[in-house]
């Protein structure tokens, strides 16, 4: 196990060497940035070429996580329990039947991938009567042809916020405090194109089959110090003449899928980073998202919930190993019948993978929404 | 002189074998009996023939289970080994954990004399070497779940490859992480037998296979709940036994025919007995076929067991397998989370699980009363009866220790103190009831 997560350090350092690299790398770095695009723009031969960096960050993602894979086989070969299984080639032929598709996962799915669009052509498409909105989820802002604004400008560089007027900062206070309390870290799991990314990258290794990593409590507790940096440098880069959207990564995710000539600097290589640590440990940027972080604050007022029946829990720990944030108290409470966490990204996993009827359910303004079942996690092995 | 020796070495081998013939009579009739008085009870059902076959042929019959020739047995005990690794490497799991009388009365001077009786009977078995089901097996996994099961191990090492599994006290993450290793160690030792390796489509076949057995247990469960007094709880018992000496697959088929009859019995309100007989539920030390007395003797005095919380029973197979991760990894791990994570074994340190299990238990299956059952001898049981008679007492559930042995001698004793507990429940509800009764 250790020797896992030692592998894909060894690679993420290596990664993460380059894009520092990366910082005098001219390919990326555009003469003039180019905020926005239009209709006519979209699918041509200029948006096309526009989209290389997505390649690139893909093609240096693939190679990273075979890169992982090689030492992690390599170190785990002379593993007397496991070693045998290093080498070997996952089968292909070999799958548990799978669960029936639930409505609420295809609706979570639709969320992301249309947001997602939204996101990259929403303003070209219907028009930027909403760009007044600021939605907190990591969508980069650099695109101005998004649909709405993004949050995370304004938080990142608060001495500019100072500089709007009344009425702007009133709005932005407004509609991200709105967005907070309704909705929280729903966002993170149905409408964040960072959290997109991060899933198609698990649903990548669920196809393939490759050994991923399973998060401890100790090792998400390693975690929580490096989100507070994140969360120090999101705030505080700004006061001190840098600016935290060089680093961040969702600058490398919608505003080049819009075709917008934008540099990169850091991010398209700490992009690649969060896939492939994503691809082994679903949701990985998620676990130390500032932003995320901060909309998860208003957690106790929020009208979604994941509520639990203490006593129909049999403690087996599914939800544990489905949570992509590691609530370890989805198992372990056996008081209360509110189990929300700050952490919680509403994804549904917990309830999905509980085997027990009615012990966990998500519940919007109290009334159940997504309420698990055993009949859901048995039904496949019908024969 | 030299020629007395070997005349009275033939004395011995004559006398030896005559013990064991001796000792497989008695064992069959013992078997027939309970086989017997099972049926007696009515309300079987033809659905349920197959699962009785099964026990008969192996106990009566003295035959091993029904198999492949080339297919190695694994012997395995408790609830903590998962069949998916056996099926996966290629072998059939057997559980060898024992309620047989006979086997118990040679064992009680073999093994030491405050050992439970389920260990005696693994060991009079060992010592009679009469039954094939143990004679055949490749290798036998032994968890380390209480002493008894520890010292068993030692001693089944003189005659079989015994692999002994370590049972973690503690739950934590760490514990998990141990607990794959082992199992990774585990499915070595059992491909070494088979000389079949384990691959991640052997694996998830194998998960495949238990899963059909796990939809329809939960099919079975769900009957049971939505409408009850369907069929007796001894048969519902033996049914649950009967698992131990059957394929999977073929167990699961089995059992879907007998989820069909029942639902069409439940529609046609074809019910096995009147509905308001007191509404029993058992816990405690494993109830093993065929020491059913317990389950008879409460069904014979005019109560029904409606809920069967133990391990041999409905709550060993009762929760499912959940594969969240698709990898090899991933499905070793959903292994080893299954194994520890929901059992409400008293060999964990902090099982108070258990209690919200029996909780959950009176509620959804309307339990009147609850009767604990401990093996003698079996201290991690005995010791979770003041928790557990405290939380009943709480929520106004009558509940009795029943302390009982391998031997037909204490079943009197045994007959007046559940008809009792019987009898004051049809009080409680009511004399009204209880004298139509």
């Amino acid at each position: 196990m250790n020797k896992k997560c030692l592998a894909t350090a060894i690679v993420c350092t290596l990664m993460v060497l380059a894009a520092y690299f990366a910082w005098q790398f001219v390919f990326f770095e555009y003469e003039t940035n180019v905020y926005t695009t239009t209709a006519e723009q979209l699918f041509t031969i200029d948006h096309l070429t526009k989209l290389v960096p997505l390649l690139i960050i893909g093609l240096l993602t693939a190679i990273g996580i075979v890169a992982c894979i090689a030492v992690r086989d390599h170190l785990m070969r002379r593993d007397t329990l496991r070693g045998s299984f290093a080498t070997r080639a996952p089968s292909s032929k070999g799958r548990v039947r799978s669960r029936r598709v639930s409505a609420f996962m295809v609706v979570r799915w639709v969320c992301m991938v249309g947001f997602f669009v939204l996101m990259v052509f929403g303003g070209v498409l219907l028009g930027e009567r909403y760009s007044w909105i600021s939605i907190p989820v990591l969508s980069c802002p650099a695109n101005m042809s998004q649909l709405t604004e993004a949050s995370c400008y304004y938080l990142a560089h608060l001495e500019e916020l100072a500089d709007l007027p009344l009425m702007g900062v009133m709005v932005f206070v407004a509609s991200t405090l709105g967005f907070v309390l309704v909705l929280g870290r729903v966002l993170c799991g149905f409408a964040c194109p960072m959290g997109l990314a991060q899933d198609v990258m698990h649903k990548i290794r669920q196809a393939t089959k490759v050994e991923g990593i399973a998060m401890t409590e100790r090792m998400y507790q390693a975690l929580v110090p490096i989100r507070w940096v994140m969360l120090l440098l999101m705030i505080g880069l700004s006061f001190v003449g840098g600016n935290f959207c060089n680093f961040c990564p969702a600058i490398a995710l919608t505003p080049v899928a819009a075709g917008l000539s934008v540099s990169l600097y850091a991010s398209g290589f700490l992009m690649v980073f969060v896939l492939i640590a994503s691809f082994f440990k679903r949701r990985f940027f998620c676990t130390i998202c500032p932003l995320g972080y901060l909309m998860g604050l208003a957690h106790s007022v929020q009208p979604f919930r994941i509520k639990k029946d203490c006593t129909a829990c049999t403690e087996c720990g599914a939800c544990y190993e489905a949570c992509p944030m590691g609530i370890k108290q989805l198992y372990t409470e056996r008081e209360q019948t509110d189990v929300t966490d700050i952490s919680c990204i509403m994804c549904g996993e917990c309830v999905r993978c509980c085997p027990e009827d009615r012990a966990l359910s998500l519940t919007l303004f109290g009334k159940d929404t997504y309420v698990s079942k055993r009949s859901r996690v048995v039904e496949g092995y019908r024969r | 002189m030299a020629y007395a020796d070997v005349a009275q070495e033939q004395r011995e081998e004559q006398r030896e074998q005559r013990r064991r013939r001796r000792f497989a009579t008695k064992s069959m009739h013992m078997t027939q009996k309970y086989l017997r008085r099972m049926r007696d009870l009515g309300g079987t059902l033809e659905q349920m023939e197959p699962f009785f076959n099964a026990l008969e042929r192996i106990y009566v019959q003295g035959l091993d289970v029904e198999r492949p020739r080339s297919t190695k047995t694994v012997g395995t005990y408790c609830v903590q080994i998962p069949q998916e690794l056996v099926y996966a490497a290629g072998a059939r799991p057997v559980k060898l954990c024992s309620g047989h009388y006979t086997a118990f009365s040679i064992g009680d001077d073999v093994v030491a004399r405050d050992a439970c009786p389920l260990v005696k009977a693994i060991a009079g078995f060992e010592h009679m070497g009469t039954l094939p089901l143990y004679e055949n097996c490749s290798l036998m996994v032994v968890p380390i779940t209480c002493d008894c099961k520890k010292r068993i191990a030692g001693l089944l090492k003189e005659k079989w490859p015994v692999h002994p599994l370590y049972v973690p006290a503690n739950r934590e993450d760490e514990d998990i992480e141990h607990y794959v290793d082992d199992l990774y160690q585990l499915m070595h030792v059992v491909s070494h037998v088979t000389g079949q390796d384990v691959t991640h489509e052997s694996l998830a076949n194998a998960f495949n296979l238990t899963g059909h057995a796990q939809y329809e247990l939960s099919r079975f469960l769900r009957i049971k709940r939505t409408t009850p007094n369907l069929l007796y709880g001894t048969h519902a018992m033996a049914v649950m036994n009967a698992s131990s000496y059957l394929d999977a697959g073929v167990w699961a088929s089995a059992m879907g025919a007998l989820n069909d009859e029942l639902e069409r019995r439940a529609r046609a309100n074809e019910l096995v007995t009147r509905k308001d007989l007191p509404r029993i539920m058992l816990t405690g030390s494993p109830i093993v076929f065929p020491n059913l007395k317990i389950p008879l003797l409460i069904e014979e005095a005019g109560g029904v067991v409606v809920a069967d919380e133990t391990c041999m029973g409905e709550r060993g197979m009762s929760d499912p397998v959940v594969p969240v991760d698709a990898s090899f990894d991933g499905l070793m791990r959903s292994l080893a989370i299954r194994s520890l994570r929901p059992c409400p074994c008293p060999t964990f340190a902090d099982n108070s699980q258990r209690i919200y299990r029996l909780r959950q238990m009176v509620r959804d299956y309307h339990v009147e009363g609850v009767i604990y059952h401990v093996l003698r001898g079996c201290l991690v049981y005995d010791y979770e009866f003041r928790l557990v008679e405290e939380e009943l007492e709480s929520m106004g559930i009558p509940v009795i220790r029943l302390e009982s042995d391998y031997t037909d001698q204490d079943v009197e004793q045994l007959r007046i103190r559940s008809e009792a507990f019987v009898e004051t429940i049809k009080l409680k509800k009511g004399p009204l009831k209880a004298n139509r009764g």
